[in-house]
């Protein structure tokens, strides 16, 4: 059997092996060589186990010696908790404590992490298209509700008494909300809307909202969008970043109301999502792709990495909020892809719980992955990092 | 002077002394007699030839001759004696042939004359046809002014064929016309008969070679002939000459008379073929197809060939079965000893006949075969991957329907989308999600469904049985939602009430609250509904072959209904109103006609070639349209090129069912009942002179074929390059 010149190296100083070249079989494959860094790592410091994964072979030919370089293995993500909703669910947002997901039978609804319905937010007249938390202090939330019905609504919800208390309707879309972002300060919200104006320019609005009084009106329309805005974000407390139909992805600034970039594609946006860690800009879109830009590049349209392997429109992206290279994808082939940008041929693993198309997925800091969809079911699964899980 | 003998010729009878006097007077008279002369002597040796029956025309020109000289003999015979002694030479000759001849005529003639008359019996009619006389016993009148009779007898065939037979001397008698006599010619007459027909002098002692003196010699002589002095004006110029000289100096010095051209030593020839085109001379000797060679005989012709070409026995047996033309030899070789014993070649005319015919059949032109590579033929159209967008794969079904899927409509924002079903409902559907918004249950099968194309009003036209309904779904924005509604409630009906096709009807209660808000009822069974651009007319189908209410015209917001057709043109298929302008387009199943809805005319009728239109769908921009056939065909028509398509597009196997424009990109699509649909490029340029570019670019398969029926209808999205298709087997299906 043909032996081969390989070569390990890791960015993680934890797990780093000496730096000499092995001879290992040609046909080895993922297991064999963890099984080889494994015992590498045992022979140097014989209390840790730990199990490492090939992620990626680089062949350099002119050396003959093949580096590979190794990173931690996450185990596959384990289902959790399945909750059932009356209707699909077409959105979901999950912090430390509560998950909250908004529903096609005009209710959003607030969920315990451990999948136990907790309060039902029903005051829509028709379809809630998106939720957001915006702020908590002590036992007191505030949640916001978008719909198809031209409103967002802000609720205050105290988690022990149970109480929910609408506080706020905002009005000023003509069309179905379908977005809502708050900043990261939890002071503002941005709503997305649908609509069609008539004029040439075709403009559309996002709305940022102050809370205050009982009725609200924007603070600022941002038009420029000249078809149905599919996804919006804020970047940080100064930039808005939305997706729409027209191909494009805008970048405004958030005190002027105006466009600072544009980065075109060449299909409809359905999702996007933006990664503070690696500044990366991930975008779902119509055409099967799940793609990464950035968003500070001044030529615009600079799309870094394709990540194909879905057969239906990508619904929905989330990066992982503690972790650079990974994020999740939802697409309406009814399957959720987990991705490391490393690894852009094919996804680490596909979760194919739904029953039907998957419309929305979230990530908690708990690493905890939500994915909702037409099957009127919402998915947790627990996916962490094998240390975590030799631990228990 | 010599022709005088011939009349005495005839005049055999005549004294001596008469004609003596005569011949004197003949020659006086000479000039006068020389052309009647040269006629008489042909006429004599014709009268000589045809001795036996002489034709009465010759006859009488002979004796009107002779007559005219007896009278001028007769006139002057008395005067005029003995007068000429000059021409006595003559006269004796003549006398003496005359007494010669009479003599031998006395002893010969009958003697009925010669007793009376012995000297002369001259006819004094005239040249006259003698057949004047024919009725009359006498056939003249003689010198006398007596009567000269006819002989009592005339001589028969028989009688003159005796004659012939007995008379030695028939061959020189000749009958006498005018004196019905015959006359038998003397020797010296007979003489002088044959000198002349050899052209000799009629006179014997004539002699012709005499040596003549000329007048002036052809010598030159020292003196002049004349003496006379010459004339002053041989010494002096010309001035007639000098001034015509000076006229010919001064209009070649002014350039009017040219000096001649030199003659052309060359030798001039005429170019036959100078007009001739020389490529077709050249085609003429490229074309040169020779006759076809016959084959030289090879071993199987010998008359002793090896015996390897010899026919066996079943080989000649499958000879004689074949036809003449299968046969590979047109012969059976055979085997002789020596060539002596070879037979004639039975075949020969046989085979003369066939290479006739080879050379008969033959081709006389070279067919020039252009070697023309296939591919080349193929029109250089631009790759399907170079015309994206279009749509490419299915993204989203819409379940939901229980029975076939009519219809569909997409609202103008693309946000929502209406299907009519077979089901009696019409459900709308939110299109990104695919999720089924609302559903309307409505009291029939729903044959058409279509969004008002306003974004200001939300309305929604679907029409089932005879009912045409118009919906309000409530989706969308609020806003326009209530505007529609305030929009249908604001209207006030007229003073005065028009009675009209079609009753309009409010809907109240619980149906107001579904969504329903007018009510068309029909009097037929409607199968279409389409709307204006500007969203406020509405036209309505109802296909009836036998009357002229086929296509209503509605206006919603007067609640008004117009029948724009007074004849019945055919099955009306569908109908659409044109995009820009006020043009109506009506298709039958063989025609589509575009009416002028202001003029109020027919402006032009489009003919598809197609046996029954399914479908109709008019370019955005207003000058094309193309129509879907029930026999599988699609026809592109540009408006202002012809009223014949400009394209036909026979890419599905089965019956065209629906077709449909994008608004924005140069897509087109039809769906069919193989269950497919086709995505076809279809450029218009604004240039008038670029056709427009055609390329399908896609398949798109998805829906099951159900009860024979696949793809129903499809609809493209409003803004983005997505195409709905709605089918049979009860779903909608989305292609992006």
């Amino acid at each position: 059997m043909s032996q081969l010149q390989t070569r390990f190296f890791t960015d993680n100083k934890k797990y780093s092996v000496d730096d000499v070249p092995f001879s290992i079989p040609a046909a080895s494959e993922v297991q064999e060589l963890s099984n080889v860094i494994n015992k590498l790592l045992e022979a140097k410091n014989d209390c840790l186990v730990c199990q490492c994964d090939l992620k990626r072979v680089l062949c350099v030919l002119q050396e003959d010696v093949v580096e590979i370089e190794y990173v931690e293995r996450f185990t596959a993500p384990q289902p959790e908790e399945c909750m059932m909703h009356d209707d699909w669910i077409s959105s979901v947002e999950a912090d430390s404590e509560w998950i909250l997901t908004g529903s096609y039978d005009k209710t959003a609804r607030i969920w315990s992490l451990e999948g136990k319905a907790v309060m039902t937010v029903a005051g829509h007249t028709d379809v809630v298209k998106d939720v957001a938390w915006v702020r908590r202090d002590g036992l007191t939330s505030l949640l916001l509700t978008a719909s198809l019905d031209q409103t967002i609504l802000l609720w205050e919800w105290n988690s022990e008494r149970n109480k929910l208390k609408a506080r706020h309707c905002c009005r000023g879309h003509a069309g179905s909300v379908d977005t809502i972002a708050t900043d990261p300060t939890r002071t503002k919200v941005t709503g997305e809307e649908e609509e069609v104006e008539e004029p040439p320019s075709r403009p559309r609005k996002k709305q940022k909202t102050e809370q205050l009084g009982l009725t609200r009106t924007p603070l600022m329309t941002l038009s420029g969008h000249n078809e149905a805005v599919s996804s919006v974000l804020w970047l940080d407390s100064e930039e808005i970043c939305s997706a729409s139909w027209d191909h494009t992805i805008r970048l405004w600034d958030a005190e002027t109301g105006s466009v600072k970039t544009t980065l075109t594609g060449s299909k409809v946006f359905n999702h996007i999502s933006y990664s503070p860690l690696c500044r990366r800009l991930a975008s779902g879109s119509t055409d099967r792709h799940v793609r990464l830009w950035d968003p500070r590049s001044k030529d615009g349209s600079l799309v870094l990495l394709s990540l194909t392997s879905h057969s239906g429109w990508v619904t929905a992206v989330k990066w992982a909020p503690s972790h650079e290279h990974q994020l999740v994808s939802g697409s309406l082939d009814n399957l959720v892809k987990l991705w490391d940008t490393r690894s852009c041929k094919t996804p680490l693993y596909d979760v194919s719980a739904h029953e039907d198309k998957v419309l929305c997925v979230d990530w908690t800091d708990s690493r905890l992955m939500l994915s909702g969809g037409a099957d009127n079911k919402l998915y947790t699964y627990r996916y962490t990092a094998c240390e975590t899980d030799a631990g228990a | 002077m010599r022709t005088v003998n011939l009349e005495s010729q005839k005049n055999g009878t005549m004294s001596k002394a008469k004609e003596k006097s005569a011949k004197k007077r003949v020659v006086e008279e000479d000039d006068d007699q020389l052309p009647i002369f040269d006629k008489d002597v042909t006429e004599k040796k014709a009268g000589e030839e045809d001795d036996a029956d002489l034709s009465d025309s010759e006859e009488s020109v002979f004796s009107g001759l002779e007559d005219s000289e007896s009278d001028s003999h007769d006139e002057e015979e008395d005067a005029e004696e003995g007068d000429d002694e000059e021409d006595d030479d003559d006269a004796v000759i003549l006398d003496e042939i005359l007494t010669k001849s009479s003599g031998v005529e006395t002893a010969t003639e009958p003697p009925a004359t010669d007793k009376n008359t012995p000297t002369d019996i001259r006819n004094t009619v005239g040249n006259i046809p003698m057949e004047w006389y024919q009725d009359y016993p006498h056939i003249g009148y003689n010198l006398d002014g007596k009567k000269i009779f006819k002989p009592i007898r005339n001589k028969d065939e028989l009688d003159e064929f005796l004659d012939k037979m007995e008379n030695p001397d028939y061959w020189r008698t000749v009958h006498d016309k005018t004196t019905a006599s015959d006359i038998r010619l003397s020797d010296e007459q007979v003489d002088l008969v044959h000198r002349l027909q050899k052209g000799q002098f009629g006179d014997v002692n004539f002699n012709e070679y005499e040596p003549s003196v000329d007048f002036f010699t052809n010598e030159v002589m020292i003196h002049p002939v004349t003496n006379r002095p010459q004339d002053k004006r041989s010494f002096i110029p010309s001035l007639i000459e000098k001034e015509k000289v000076s006229k010919l100096v001064h209009a070649i010095k002014m350039g009017w008379i040219k000096p001649r051209k030199p003659k052309e030593t060359t030798p001039q020839y005429y170019d036959l073929w100078a007009k001739e085109d020389p490529n077709a001379i050249l085609g003429r000797h490229k074309m040169h197809v020779p006759a076809p060679k016959m084959r030289l005989p090879g071993h199987e012709e010998s008359y002793n060939p090896p015996p390897e070409y010899l026919l066996t026995e079943e080989e000649r047996m499958a000879w004689e079965q074949q036809d003449a033309e299968d046969r590979k030899l047109p012969f059976l070789p055979q085997k002789h000893s020596c060539l002596r014993a070879v037979p004639a070649f039975s075949r020969f005319i046989h085979e003369r006949f066939e290479r006739c015919l080879d050379l008969y059949l033959c081709p006389r032109q070279r067919k020039m075969r252009v070697n023309v590579n296939p591919e080349d033929l193929i029109p250089k159209l631009p790759k399907p991957k170079d015309l994206q967008p279009f749509p490419t794969t299915m993204s989203l079904v819409y379940i939901g329907h229980s029975s076939l899927v009519r219809s569909i409509s997409a609202s103008p924002t693309g946000q929502w989308l209406v299907s009519g079903s077979d089901d009696c409902t019409v459900r709308f559907w939110e299109v990104n999600t695919g999720r089924c918004m609302k559903t309307l249950e409505v009291g029939g099968a729903v044959k058409s469904v279509a969004w008002n194309p306003n974004p200001a009003v939300c309305l929604v036209a679907v029409c089932f049985e005879s009912t045409v309904l118009l919906l309000n779904p409530g989706l969308g924005d609020r806003l326009v939602v209530s505007s529609t509604d305030q929009l249908i409630t604001s209207y006030e009906p007229p003073e005065e009430d028009k009675e009209q096709a079609v009753t309009w009807a409010l809907s109240e209660g619980p149906e107001h609250d579904n969504g329903h808000r007018l009510t068309l009822t029909h009097p037929k069974a409607v199968k279409q509904v389409v709307w204006h651009g500007k969203g406020d007319y509405l036209a309505s189908v109802m296909p009836d072959n036998s009357s002229n209410l086929q296509v209503l015209i509605h206006q919603v917001s007067k609640r008004r209904t117009q029948n724009p057709f007074r004849k019945n043109k055919g099955l009306v298929q569908c109908v659409s109103f044109h995009p820009l302008r006020p043009y109506f387009f009506v298709a039958t199943q063989r025609y589509v006609r575009v009416y002028n809805l202001i003029k109020q005319e027919l402006t032009k009728k489009l003919m598809t070639n197609c046996k029954w239109i399914s479908s109709m769908a008019i370019h955005p921009g207003g000058d094309n349209l193309i129509c879907g056939s029930y026999d599988c065909r699609l026809a592109w028509f540009d408006l202002d090129l012809s009223t014949k398509p400009y394209k036909m597009l026979r890419h599905h196997k089965k019956a065209l069912r629906g077709v449909a424009y994008h608004k924005h990109y140069p897509l087109f699509a039809s769906g069919a009942d193989d269950g497919s649909v086709i995505i076809c490029h279809g450029m218009v340029y604004n240039d008038l002179l670029q056709n427009p570019l055609i390329v399908p670019v896609k398949v798109l398969k998805g829906h099951q074929i159900t009860h024979d029926l696949g793809v129903l209808d499809v609809t493209f999205h409003p803004t983005q390059p997505w195409v709905f298709s709605s089918g049979a087997d009860a779903t909608i299906r989305l292609f992006t």
